[in-house]
């Protein structure tokens, strides 16, 4: 199993006002299963993403990633396992602007301590080679389009080749070709056996996984296998 | 790890390069005003010692002291006690005194033909030559028997020679001295060498002439202004001064009523007054470091609001707060660092430019340099831990959502 989450609680306090944004959510994904995490905006999810991506953590409850309960590790700890174990795709893309893709990348493997720039380069390479981006490397990102920058998030989402994927929105920033090319590839690394987890409100994204876990008011409302 | 930090910290700063060049200017200035300072302060100093020492070594002055006036006697200097004949009793009873000659001078008009010059005229025995280093260049200088008979000769500097005789010769020529009020005529015997401009006043221009026919003839005292002594070796200087004392204090019955200054001492202390000088001078420019310092903070905690993002995406990725931490203080350092290098550059351009004004030889020490170029690093990481500390303990979800 690689993901348990256990009756998971997050509360927030602004001063005197306490915010439950979860309140007790649990569920299980398996090793090479395809989720959506689908909610309107307020229900939760982006608070469940952060916990699930190792961001954040849970003020209640367990999240098990891998038989580990990181819901108490140190801060340094979560670091190495977003590192590791998680690789992200924002709906902001997130690249270093300064630097080019191909340095993007790399940022990664600098912090997971694979040594020599050289091989760091190569891998990198390879990765974006993967996603359709070889002739692209020493571009910087606002020298290339949206979906080509997701691209280059993905490749740098499985540059440490992570035990999860985790998307947020990866299309909001797309038009609905280019969004459809990205959930392809999202499907295509599912085929290879990488397990996505892509939080979104859209229900027409979530029917392209294989399974989709409702959340509303910080609960889990419905957790269905589709197709 | 620390190459690529070190990287993301040279990219960085070459994305805003005014920016980072106008936080780096407080260090630049700073650390090029220190050194250029302390050099002046060096070069200034050998500048003064070397020229003491030209003057003659291990010269002792002996001078009067003040006698101090209770309520009713006034305080005076005691100038009524310093005779020839107590120049002689020093040099039998100091043995660490090899030579010894009185300070009699005085001033007056020269007058040669139609040629004039108001100037210094120093009363001297043959052993100044050797108390000072000076000898003449041509002719002779004034003799034991001019000195003894108190015989109406003169020695001219080189430079007086040239005011009062431009076309002719002036050995065997008479200068007419005019001094308190009345005239004398001295036969020229000789002509100093050059020895260039000292510390006190042009020696150049100066006439030399028997200290007896000045005490005998022309100020009509039996009384000296002081002494100047030369010890027998630069060693015994200490000891020469010491045996000065304890033999002045027995013999005139006080030891208020004479001082004793060696040459050394007057080394020393201007040794220690332009130290300390330019050690505060130094001090001074060591604030503008720390201004600058306060520059590079303020631009790295405006870095750290503007790249909030970048921050909270490295930390995604997987950075440690330390991976932060140090990537902000190695920026900083670069900085710092970088207006090191640059400041001491323009320290060196200030040090030769101000070395060539003053006509002192260019002393940049390497201590000052390794001293300004390590405060500056100092003042990097020291200014750099708190914006550092500051992105690194930044939230990755709030950094994140950061706009």
């Amino acid at each position: 199993m690689l993901i348990q989450v256990v009756n998971l609680q997050k509360i927030y306090r602004m001063g005197p006002v306490q915010v439950e944004a979860l309140k007790g959510v649990s569920f299980q994904i398996e090793a090479g299963e395809f989720v959506a995490i689908i909610g309107p905006s307020g229900s939760g999810k982006s608070t469940l993403m952060h916990i699930l991506g190792c961001l954040d953590q849970p003020t209640g409850g367990h999240y098990y990633l891998e038989g580990q309960d990181v819901s108490t590790v140190s801060d340094n700890e979560l670091a190495e396992i977003r590192n590791k174990k998680i690789g992200f795709v924002f709906q902001q893309f997130n690249l270093l602007p300064k630097a080019n893709i191909l340095q993007n990348v790399c940022v990664p493997l600098i912090y997971g301590g694979v040594r020599g720039r050289r091989r760091q380069l190569k891998l990198a390479e390879e990765a974006l080679r993967q996603v359709g981006l070889g002739d692209r490397l020493h571009h910087r990102p606002n020298e290339i389009s949206g979906g080509q920058k997701q691209r280059v998030a993905i490749a740098r989402a499985l540059i440490n080749n992570p035990s999860l994927i985790l998307a947020d929105e990866p299309t909001g920033n797309l038009d609905s070709k280019t969004g459809q090319e990205i959930l392809g590839i999202f499907r295509h690394l599912n085929e290879e056996g990488h397990t996505i987890v892509i939080v979104t409100h859209d229900p027409e994204i979530a029917k392209q996984a294989r399974r989709v876990i409702q959340i509303r008011d910080g609960l889990v409302q419905k957790d269905e296998v589709i197709a | 790890m620390i190459l690529e930090i070190l990287r993301m910290a040279f990219d960085s700063l070459t994305v805003n390069k005014l920016r980072s060049f106008l936080s780096m200017l407080g260090i630049i200035i700073g650390v090029g005003a220190v050194i250029a300072i302390v050099s002046v302060g060096s070069g200034a100093r050998s500048q003064v010692t070397s020229q003491i020492s030209q003057l003659g070594s291990n010269l002792i002055t002996i001078s009067p002291g003040i006698r101090r006036g209770t309520s009713g006697r006034i305080s005076f200097t005691a100038t009524d006690l310093f005779t020839m004949e107590l120049a002689a009793q020093i040099r039998q009873n100091c043995p660490s005194v090899g030579r010894i000659m009185p300070n009699v001078q005085t001033s007056g008009l020269l007058i040669a033909g139609s040629n004039n010059y108001q100037t210094q005229v120093v009363g001297v025995t043959p052993v100044y030559q050797q108390i000072y280093n000076f000898y003449p260049a041509r002719g002779q200088f004034i003799t034991e028997e001019h000195e003894a008979n108190a015989i109406n000769v003169m020695v001219l500097g080189s430079g007086l020679a040239q005011e009062l005789f431009p076309e002719t010769d002036p050995l065997g020529q008479t200068v007419k001295l005019f001094a308190r009020n009345r005239n004398y005529l001295f036969v020229v015997v000789g002509v100093m060498e050059e020895k260039g401009t000292g510390a006190w006043g042009n020696i150049e221009n100066q006439a030399f002439i028997p200290a007896s026919v000045i005490m005998k003839k022309i100020n009509n005292r039996k009384y000296v202004n002081g002494y100047t002594a030369q010890a027998v070796s630069a060693a015994a200087a200490k000891a020469a001064v010491g045996e000065i004392e304890y033999f002045l204090t027995r013999y005139l019955g006080s030891a208020d009523r004479f001082r004793v200054t060696s040459q050394e001492q007057l080394l020393e202390t201007i040794t220690q007054v332009t130290g300390t000088l330019s050690l505060m001078l130094g001090g001074i420019a060591g604030i503008s470091l720390l201004v600058g310092g306060i520059g590079i903070m303020n631009i790295m905690l405006v870095s750290v609001t503007e790249r909030t993002r970048e921050i909270g995406i490295r930390k995604a990725l997987g950075a440690k707060s330390r991976h932060i931490m140090a990537q902000f203080i190695i920026e900083a350092l670069t900085m710092s660092g970088l207006g090191g290098l640059l400041g001491i550059g323009l320290g060196w351009v200030g040090a030769v430019g101000v070395a060539r004004i003053g006509g002192w030889p260019l002393v940049v020490t390497h201590t000052s340099i390794l001293v300004a170029f390590s405060f500056s690093l100092l003042v990097g990481v020291f200014f750099g831990i708190y914006p550092a500390r500051k992105a690194s303990k930044l939230d990755p979800v709030i950094a994140l959502s950061y706009e």
